[in-house]
């Protein structure tokens, strides 16, 4: 197992390119609100993602998590520091990345096949793959449910929908908020399987946003804890667990357990402030 | 501006029925359970209940009639309605007597105003949702409007438009305006957040985003502004018939009172009653068809 991880490690260090794929300087975020006044969201976060990784950022809720990554998206402006996309600085929605959201957000009237291949119609393209989408439905497990409407899918299915469409321009980066919350556990466990799976396939850069200790361990490379609002980033914790991953022995992984009561009696430290 | 809102809401909430419908598309894809059964459908126990309602209006009709004596120019025998009605149905469908001609001029006039109202009122409703300016600017004026009563401008819009159907399709379109444009308005603000978020992270254009997102979410409100459309249109042809006309059904009518024919007054209004009932429920199959999402896959 020592070993294993050893060996993980140095691919990761060998595979890291000089430049990462997503820099963050000091990037800072400063709501106006009409009820609250001005609410400070992010504080000075520096945090880098390379090419090819699986980042997780946990935090307490409300630390400005979904911010960063509205900011990474181009949904929202940071006000302070360097937000920078393969070197280049974020001015607003790339093609580049494609946003997997809360609660999969799919548009009922559109069947699954539309909705996935619906960034293939717009914002000035207009590309026919047929194929292609097919390719997607059927790597996510919905090769026979193209025609099927949203409503007509489980939670589970629809956000697997969710996942084609944020690969249907094939972007280098996934950004992913809290893609799972509102599933139950279940079948958490199973998305989150599905998504290693997705993931180790295409070779995507993810972001991922969650509340989640467990899921956050077992699909991260590296865990970042955020503190709660200004959110700032606390702790980077690098997971030596070498995959495939599965839920069966990943809790026996001794690393599992010291990462887990780590990231948590961080972010308890963080609620009480709260 | 608070105001204008509080209006717009009083005027979705007059429709009962459509606001279970609303409620429905505005839930997120996300919130569905893991099994979908689908629902059965409660369409069959509605209609005995109509049936039954009818059933009762029409003892309590031939019982006053019979016991109260209630006299045939006030309420007519039943079967003096029916007779009527026959004389309407039963006759060669080219007789300006029957009810055939005047029926057709009055619904090809309504529906002419219909189209034209609708299409306007979505259009200018469109306009509305997108750009505050369009909204400041028009909002007072749409409100304006339709707090007049249309039975006293319709006069004026007879000077204007003359006794033929120009007039009739005028005051058609000027009543379904307005429900079409305030409900397409509020329709297309409607959209969630997370939609436009989506949207906007496949750098959608406004037209796309309008066509693809807005739209679709507004169906049920504007198939809601159409429903009333549909038969406010019908009122309109008839009012304007009733200020001066050469056929129609409002015409129908006035010919009816002015030799004091009662039963002749009822076969008309039931003839129109039905017609109401027919275009309605012809614009509910069609929104269960077009927003067949926000029935959740039931037929």
């Amino acid at each position: 197992m020592v070993t294993a991880n050893a060996v993980k490690i140095d691919d990761v260090q060998l595979q890291k390119p000089s430049r990462p794929l997503i820099r963050m300087r000091a990037v800072s975020k400063t709501y106006v609100t009409a009820s609250s006044g001005s609410v400070h969201a992010v504080d000075r976060v520096d945090l880098d993602i390379a090419d090819g990784e699986f980042v997780c950022i946990v935090g307490p809720s409300g630390c400005g998590k979904s911010t960063l990554l509205r900011m990474l998206a181009g949904l929202d402006t940071n006000d302070g520091g360097r937000l920078l996309l393969d070197g280049r600085q974020v001015t607003g929605p790339s093609a580049q990345v494609g946003v997997v959201f809360q609660a999969a957000n799919l548009l009922p009237w559109l069947s699954v096949r539309d909705n996935v291949s619906l960034p293939l119609r717009v914002g000035g393209r207009h590309i026919s793959s047929a194929q292609r989408i097919d390719e997607l439905l059927v790597m996510a497990g919905l090769g026979d449910f193209g025609d099927r409407y949203p409503y007509e899918l489980s939670g589970g299915m629809q956000q697997r929908a969710g996942i084609c469409r944020a690969l249907a321009r094939d972007p280098r980066i996934l950004l992913m908020d809290e893609p799972f919350g509102a599933l139950d556990a279940l079948t958490r466990e199973r998305m989150n399987m599905e998504l290693q799976r997705i993931w180790q396939a295409s070779g995507k850069t993810v972001m991922l946003i969650t509340h989640s200790i467990s899921e956050s361990i077992f699909l991260a490379d590296r865990v970042v804890v955020m503190s709660a609002r200004p959110g700032r980033v606390l702790k980077e914790l690098t997971v030596p667990i070498p995959r495939p991953r599965s839920f069966d022995t990943i809790v026996s992984n001794p690393a599992y357990a010291t990462l887990a009561s780590e990231i948590r009696g961080l972010l308890n430290a963080e609620g009480e402030i709260e | 501006m608070s105001e204008a809102k509080l209006h717009l809401d009083q005027s979705m909430l007059d429709q009962a029925d459509e606001n279970l419908e609303l409620e429905d598309a505005g839930r997120t894809a996300g919130d569905a359970a893991e099994a979908k059964p689908k629902r059965p459908k409660a369409g069959v126990n509605g209609s005995i209940i109509a049936g039954i309602g009818a059933l009762v209006l029409f003892a309590l009709w031939v019982l006053s009639v019979r016991f109260l004596k209630v006299p045939p120019y006030i309420l007519p025998a039943p079967e003096a309605v029916l007779n009527a009605l026959w004389s309407g149905i039963a006759i060669n469908p080219t007789d300006p007597q029957g009810y055939y001609v005047p029926l057709w001029s009055t619904l090809s006039n309504a529906a002419i105003g219909f189209g034209i109202g609708t299409g306007l009122g979505l259009v200018l409703g469109s306009l509305m949702a997108e750009s505050r300016t369009v909204e400041k600017l028009l909002m007072p004026y749409a409100f304006a409007l339709q707090s007049l009563p249309k039975v006293a401008i319709a006069p004026l819009v007879v000077i204007w438009f003359g006794f033929g159907a120009g007039s009739k399709i005028a005051i058609a379109a000027l009543l379904a305006f307005f429900p079409v444009l305030i409900n397409s308005f509020t329709g297309l603000r409607s959209i969630e957040p997370e939609r436009l978020d989506l949207m906007r992270s496949l750098s959608a254009t406004r037209f796309e985003t309008y066509r693809i997102a807005k739209l679709p979410n507004a169906a049920p409100f504007i198939f809601a502004g159409l429903d009333m459309a549909v038969v406010y249109a019908l009122l309109g042809a008839i009012v304007a018939e009733f200020l001066g006309a050469q056929q129609g059904m409002g015409v129908v009518i006035t010919q009816a009172q002015a030799v004091s024919d009662v039963a002749g007054v009822f076969a008309a209004l039931i003839i129109l009653g039905v017609l109401g009932i027919t275009l309605h429920s012809s614009v509910r199959r069609l929104e269960r068809r077009v927003v067949h999402w926000a029935h959740r896959g039931k037929p």
